[in-house]
């Protein structure tokens, strides 16, 4: 049965370490790469409130990016990543600007600019169709259209992934702390997010604000999607599959905050892997099929139950009344062990 | 041109589903493949065990992994039989439809509930879980596999094009009974009702209609109605895979046509799924000239195109070909009328509306 957190670097013949289990890896791996993808989803959505439907499409970019060059160039991943991160968040832009903030300009309602999103990743699908198409053609490849795992190096028996993944997502969210709390550009843009007017009574340019943010997002895209393919194979609809996942992450952690995003994304990446993984062997080894399907059924559960994520909830005060009916309960059964 | 009879008739039902849901009742449906998956399937798993059960046919316990020689098997049962036909055609569509209100009524209590955006958050998610489901459970429509359902157009006369005749015959009168079924609501009080509930719910509520009923039968309507949609493609077809029902075919199309045709607008929505279907069959047309200047698959093409289309539209014409026309309310006689009969206690108004001198308070 073809569990896909299994990374394909093993069937290269590297050794692996056995002393941390493969689904320890798949989790972190997976999970670093949902925090990043899905603080770059809720940071669309904090600009625009829009849902962008089409935020799996510049992961899907980036990963295309990563296979050009390794094609071209022969160079991993790891070296067109910041390649990736680039043109990922000028598509990104490009989006926002030529599509997002035309219609939003026009009055479009809720439903048009979701569907507007839905488009776009759509006509993206149709671009990826086409240039994997002309690229085979012209690099005698025998096909674009799914790309294989990519080998990674390894160290100390354990894939590069597992060191990258997280060593990124810890250096992006010190970066986007530092950015919005020590900088005079990153205050701006969280006062832009939480009152746009005010922001822009204040003098400051809250349409630069949220370009910026669109780069950011459509760069966290697309370095998970050269991530990615280290991992996992690709191809042209990987991104559009992705896209419902994502959501269920950002929505988990609640799409009100950045680090809720993170938090949601750490969340649903290690659950997918580690539900499965406990299902599979404690129940039945099909449940790996419905692997995909964990984040969706969080999604689902989440939006009934919870629907503005996992920091709407007040934790301290839930911490105090848990504390305190335990202390009225303790002092309840001390109070009548006394009286006897 | 059948085939574009075939390819237009069952996405104009889904597109006129669509919009009594999205347009009329205001109940943004992301997930419509889900519904039309449901009832294909159902109709397509069913079908063929009970033309199984009926024949005698013996399935050796395991139905999906026989079922090619199963099927065939069938089709030489059902051929000269109609009216074993007829039964597991009626039965697969009333199935079809049981599945997809069932999944309309366990996808409006969310609908209702959720805000717009989250609502196609959930919705979107559901249906690719609802793929998923389908695609690896494989005992229901052998999972990734498609699988053959027994061929109820056995009638037709051989020939070209007599079965696509046959099942166009089908599929148009499915769809005009749609479009006069939407054309009735439309009109009706209920339409008014769900376009008052559509544009300001509270108000509605304020006004005494129960806004949370009314959105529920919508949707159950239109999911049963998408279900037999997707009954109807399997038949015609005669397999059914969980491959087929992709987001964009049946999700994003006919989102499509509801906004170029125009939403809240019947007519708008057929014009539109028309314009649509015939451009979709004219670039197929022309796609071999084009091979020959790009290598690339023109299906990619379309989807740009269509896409870019759509947005160009969202930009500049978001009524879409033929806007929605604002509900009338009655001539100021009636309405006068009405107040005399005591419905309303103000002073009734004559003909040109303006208020009666001797006015009979019917409060008094």
């Amino acid at each position: 049965m073809d569990i896909s957190y299994i990374w394909a670097w093993d069937t290269f013949g590297a050794s692996f370490n056995h002393m941390v289990e493969a689904y320890v890896i798949g989790a972190i791996v997976y999970a670093s790469l949902f925090g990043l993808m899905s603080l770059g989803l809720t940071l669309t959505y904090l600009t625009t409130k829009v849902p962008n439907f089409a935020y799996g499409s510049f992961v899907t970019v980036g990963m295309y990016v990563s296979y050009t060059f390794n094609i071209l160039y022969k160079v991993s991943a790891y070296v067109s990543a910041p390649a990736a991160f680039l043109f990922g968040g000028c598509c990104s832009v490009a989006m926002y600007l030529i599509v997002l903030r035309t219609l939003a300009k026009r009055g479009s309602s809720l439903v048009s600019l979701m569907i507007a999103t839905l488009a776009v990743d759509i006509g993206f699908l149709g671009i990826f169709g086409m240039y994997t198409d002309y690229f085979a053609a012209r690099y005698r490849l025998v096909t674009a259209k799914v790309i294989y795992q990519f080998p990674d190096f390894d160290l100390w028996g354990l894939p590069g992934l597992f060191y990258v993944g997280p060593i990124s997502l810890a250096i992006v969210s010190a970066v986007l702390f530092l950015l919005l709390t020590r900088t005079r550009f990153g205050v701006s843009m969280r006062a832009s997010v939480e009152n746009p007017n005010l922001a822009r009574v204040l003098g400051i340019n809250v349409e630069r604000v949220y370009t910026f943010a669109w780069f950011l997002a459509g760069g966290f895209a697309a370095l998970s999607g050269s991530y990615y393919i280290l991992w996992l194979q690709g191809g042209i609809d990987a991104g559009s599959g992705l896209i419902v996942e994502i959501f269920a992450a950002s929505v988990l952690g609640g799409l009100a905050s950045i680090y809720g995003a993170m938090l949601g994304g750490l969340i649903v990446g290690a659950s997918e892997v580690l539900v499965t993984t406990a299902l599979v062997q404690n129940i039945a080894p099909w449940f790996s099929l419905y692997q995909k399907g964990i984040p969706l059924v969080i999604m689902i559960i989440t939006l009934l139950i919870l629907p503005e994520g996992l920091v709407s909830i007040d934790w301290i005060m839930v911490v105090r009344r848990r504390v305190s009916s335990a202390l009225d309960l303790l002092e309840s059964i001390v109070r009548s062990l006394r009286m006897r | 041109m059948l085939d574009l009879g075939i390819l237009w008739g069952p996405l104009l039902v889904v597109s006129l589903t669509l919009n009594l849901e999205a347009g009329y009742a205001g109940v943004p449906n992301f997930g419509k493949v889900m519904f039309v998956a449901g009832g294909a399937a159902i109709a397509g798993s069913v079908s063929g065990r009970l033309a199984a059960l009926m024949l005698g046919i013996d399935t050796r316990g395991n139905y999906v992994g026989n079922v090619a020689s199963i099927v065939s098997q069938a089709n030489v049962g059902i051929a000269n039989n109609p009216a074993l036909t007829f039964q597991l055609f009626s039965i697969g569509v009333i199935l079809a439809a049981a599945v997809g209100a069932g999944l309309g009524l366990i996808a409006s209590y969310p609908a209702i509930r959720l805000r717009e955006d989250y609502l196609g958050m959930l919705l979107l998610g559901a249906a690719q879980l609802f793929q998923i489901l389908l695609g690896s459970y494989d005992p229901f429509i052998g999972g990734s596999q498609p699988i053959g359902v027994p061929d109820l157009f056995w009638w037709a006369p051989s020939g070209a094009g007599w079965r696509d005749l046959a099942a166009l015959g089908i599929i148009s009168s499915l769809a005009c009974v749609v479009y006069l079924l939407s054309e009735k609501i439309a009109r009706s009080p209920l339409g008014r009702t769900l376009r008052a509930v559509r544009d300001n719910e509270i108000a509605a509520r304020s006004l005494g209609k129960d806004d949370v009923a009314i959105r529920r039968k919508v949707i159950v309507l239109a999911s049963a109605i998408s279900g037999i949609a997707g009954a109807m493609i399997t038949f015609y077809y005669a397999s059914v895979g969980a491959g087929t029902w992709d987001r964009i075919a049946y999700t994003f199309w006919p989102w499509v046509m509801v906004i170029i045709g125009g939403a809240a607008n019947n007519l708008g929505v057929a014009m539109g799924s028309f314009s649509f279907a015939f451009a979709l069959k004219g670039l197929n047309l022309v796609k071999f000239q084009f091979a020959s200047i790009f290598p690339v698959d023109v299906n990619y093409l379309e989807y740009l195109l269509f896409a870019s289309v759509l947005i160009l539209i969202l930009m500049f014409r978001p009524q879409g070909m033929v806007p929605e026309k604002s509900s009338l309310t009655l001539p100021p006689s009636e309405v006068g009328l009405i107040m005399q009969q005591g419905a309303v206690p103000v002073s009734p108004l004559d003909k040109d509306g303006r208020p009666l001198d001797n006015a009979k308070d019917p409060a008094n």
